[in-house]
């Protein structure tokens, strides 16, 4: 093991070796890590992004994307519709760009997973134990009433008139300070992104950490994995040397789509790549007669499952900053110039669709991940609810009209009019969609001809080689994912602690 | 001047001076100055295009480019005019970035959606602007990391 603990880089080769090496900073890979290097097991965390922490991150979304967001969030779905799939590529992963939301994984979870995969005798306990763990160590707390801001006002009283059942959002935040900068990185350091407090805490437990670091490959001896290899590439794109790690126990927790690509360059097949789902989802812009100004408050704050079983959607807040959602607001050129004018009356709703369909991952010539995926139809059909429910809840709130940003309704709708959405297209190119919760690709189960890994992580048919990220997920969540890959993780770290 | 653009500006060459120029050509018909809103041409988009060209994904700046191209090439087809967009006075510059912006192909929508993106990742980040929406000027992107 090297002396150090943080290789930011090395012109130089490097070599190294650990009891176990963790593919992945994020969410998955940081919370397995730090309970592994609390049971004293020396673990070398290999993450293909830089470390940005406090003063390093950006300001603008320019910055944000440059910085922080995987290859520029260019990485888009293949099918029908090209929609970005929008994760992070740095030390801490998405929990650097996300707004911290924390929910227990749902118990319809686990019984669909038994169902359906034949995991899950006990998970859910071992998962809602680690949970309560994680809500202690990550300051977990409602949004601060000082820290909501209009736009979740309104949200909250749209919902009461409704009658929605909705929520203030429970969060990994420690005193929000309601900046609103949670997606180009929490500068003030109130967001407890595993950046911040886990990856911390294992470099002081004699682990190490390795950025800028992208693994190539799985390495592998007489059908076990004892390392992986790869080679040092900073952000300007400068090449260092090349890396070779070794350890007994090597897990991939690189999200939902570099995980298994990593794991079929390394040439790994079967049911790897399989089973890729998320929760592709679009936001409306509503306007109102007097100032939101959105971006002061928490990025999101208020949350309604309302819809969560039936028809399969989450709604929430999101206040993204003005850079970014400039050009979302319709038209172009003078047309445009009259609707941004609007921008402090303007507040930004979203939904997220639990969908059923399912993509495929593979490893594209450069090694990149190339996601197939599409919405089958009953999914558009929550798309299109969710674009209606969204606009309506901005009705019952009081905004005079909405903009939707679908394709073949009319950029601008007012209030009187939202009811064409109801009918509006089941193309998914007509939606101006992103994917924001990523599962599958590796997924776990019961039988190994229609799963990658066991519920302990364990890859089928493969000594010493485990996943512990969302790619293991075998379903949709419908619910928001980190709460539940960290506790994932976790579990999978006490099967490793188990073993050893 | 080369299509609007200094020749002393900082740009990579002539050929890429060119490819900048029909960048910026489209992502000044796109967000144009109006009331008390600047435009991106007001708002440093020389430099940031140079910039951006340095620091994207290939992916991204062929994105770009491609919709540049698509806007310069395309009157014809909004307008019925033989003419690149760069011979377009206002109005019917507008014109056509309406229409292609509202195009039923797809491919051609989001080519042209993500100019626009990009120019507002410019244009949101201007003082000016920002002061506009009662929005706090932005520090710099520091762009460092830990070594």
């Amino acid at each position: 093991m090297a002396l150090v603990s943080h290789l930011a880089f090395s012109e130089t080769d490097v070599e190294a070796d650990a009891d176990v090496i963790v593919v992945g900073s994020g969410a998955g890979g940081a919370s397995i890590a730090v309970h592994l290097a609390r049971a004293g097991v020396r673990v070398l965390v290999i993450e293909a992004g830089a470390w940005r922490a406090g003063s390093d991150l950006p300001s603008s979304a320019y910055g944000s994307m440059r910085d922080l967001l995987d290859n520029w969030a260019s990485n888009l779905t293949m099918g029908r519709a090209g929609w970005p799939i929008v994760q992070a590529r740095t030390v801490g992963g998405t929990t650097v760009i996300n707004s911290a939301i924390c929910v227990r994984t749902p118990a319809d979870v686990f019984a669909r997973w038994q169902a359906e995969t034949g995991v899950g005798g006990g998970l859910a306990d071992r998962v809602w134990a680690h949970q309560d763990a994680l809500e202690r160590e990550l300051s977990v707390q409602e949004v601060p009433a000082g820290a909501f801001g209009r736009s979740n006002t309104l949200a909250t009283e749209a919902a009461t008139a409704l009658g929605w059942h909705d929520h203030a959002m429970r969060r990994y935040v420690a005193g929000c300070a309601g900046s609103g900068q949670c997606i180009q990185g929490c500068r003030a350091l109130r967001k407890q992104s595993v950046d911040v407090v886990f990856l911390p805490e294992v470099r002081a437990r004699s682990g190490v950490v390795w950025s800028n670091a992208p693994v190539d490959r799985v390495v592998f001896e007489r059908g076990r994995a004892v390392g992986v290899r790869g080679r040092f590439r900073d952000p300007t794109g400068r090449r260092g040397g090349r890396f070779v790690a070794r350890a007994p126990r090597v897990v991939v927790a690189a999200s939902a789509t570099h995980g298994p690509a990593l794991l079929r360059r390394s040439g790994l097949r079967g049911a790897v790549g399989t089973g890729f789902r998320a929760h592709p989802g679009s936001g409306v812009i509503g306007l109102y007669d007097d100032p939101v100004d959105m971006n002061t408050g928490a990025t999101q704050g208020w949350a309604s499952m309302v819809m969560r079983d039936t028809p399969g959607l989450k709604l929430e807040t999101l206040a993204l900053p003005l850079d970014m959602l400039a050009s979302r607001f319709p038209g172009f050129g003078a047309a445009w110039v009259r609707q941004i004018a609007q921008y402090r009356y303007a507040a930004h709703w979203v939904h997220a669709v639990r969908a059923e369909s399912v993509g495929r991952v593979w490893s594209g010539p450069f090694g990149q991940p190339v996601v197939w995926y599409g919405l089958d139809k009953a999914d558009m059909v929550r798309m299109r609810d969710g674009v209606y429910a969204v606009a309506r809840l901005h009705v019952a709130a009081g905004a005079r009209a909405v903009m939707p940003g679908v394709a073949g309704v009319p950029g601008v709708i007012d209030r009187d009019s939202v009811g064409i959405l109801a009918d509006g297209p089941l193309d998914p190119r007509a939606y101006t969609g992103i994917l924001s919760h990523l599962f599958g690709g590796a997924p776990m189960g019961a039988d190994p001809r229609a799963s990658a890994c066991g519920e302990d992580g364990a890859v089928h048919g493969v000594e010493g080689l485990f996943v512990a990220d969302a790619s293991m997920i075998p379903s949709n969540l419908g619910v928001n994912p980190q709460h539940t890959i960290m506790a994932l993780a976790r579990c999978v770290g006490d099967g490793i602690l188990a073993r050893a | 001047m080369l299509w609007g653009v200094p020749r002393d500006a900082p740009l990579p060459g002539r050929r890429g001076g060119r490819v900048n120029a029909l960048i910026r050509h489209t992502m000044c018909a796109l967000i144009p100055s109006g009331g008390a809103l600047p435009g991106v041409a007001e708002c440093g988009v020389d430099a940031w295009i140079v910039r951006f060209r340095a620091e994207t994904s290939v992916m991204m700046w062929i994105g770009v480019v491609a919709g540049s191209v698509l806007f310069v090439l395309t009157p014809v087809w909004t307008l019925g005019l033989p003419v690149p967009s760069l011979w377009l006075g206002p109005e019917r510059l507008d014109a056509h970035a309406s229409r292609l912006g509202a195009s039923s192909i797809y491919p051609l929508r989001q080519l042209v959606l993500l100019v626009k993106m990009m120019a507002c990742l410019c244009w949101g980040v201007d003082p000016r602007v920002r002061a506009v929406f009662a929005l706090a000027p932005y520090p710099p992107d520091p762009g460092t990391w830990r070594s």
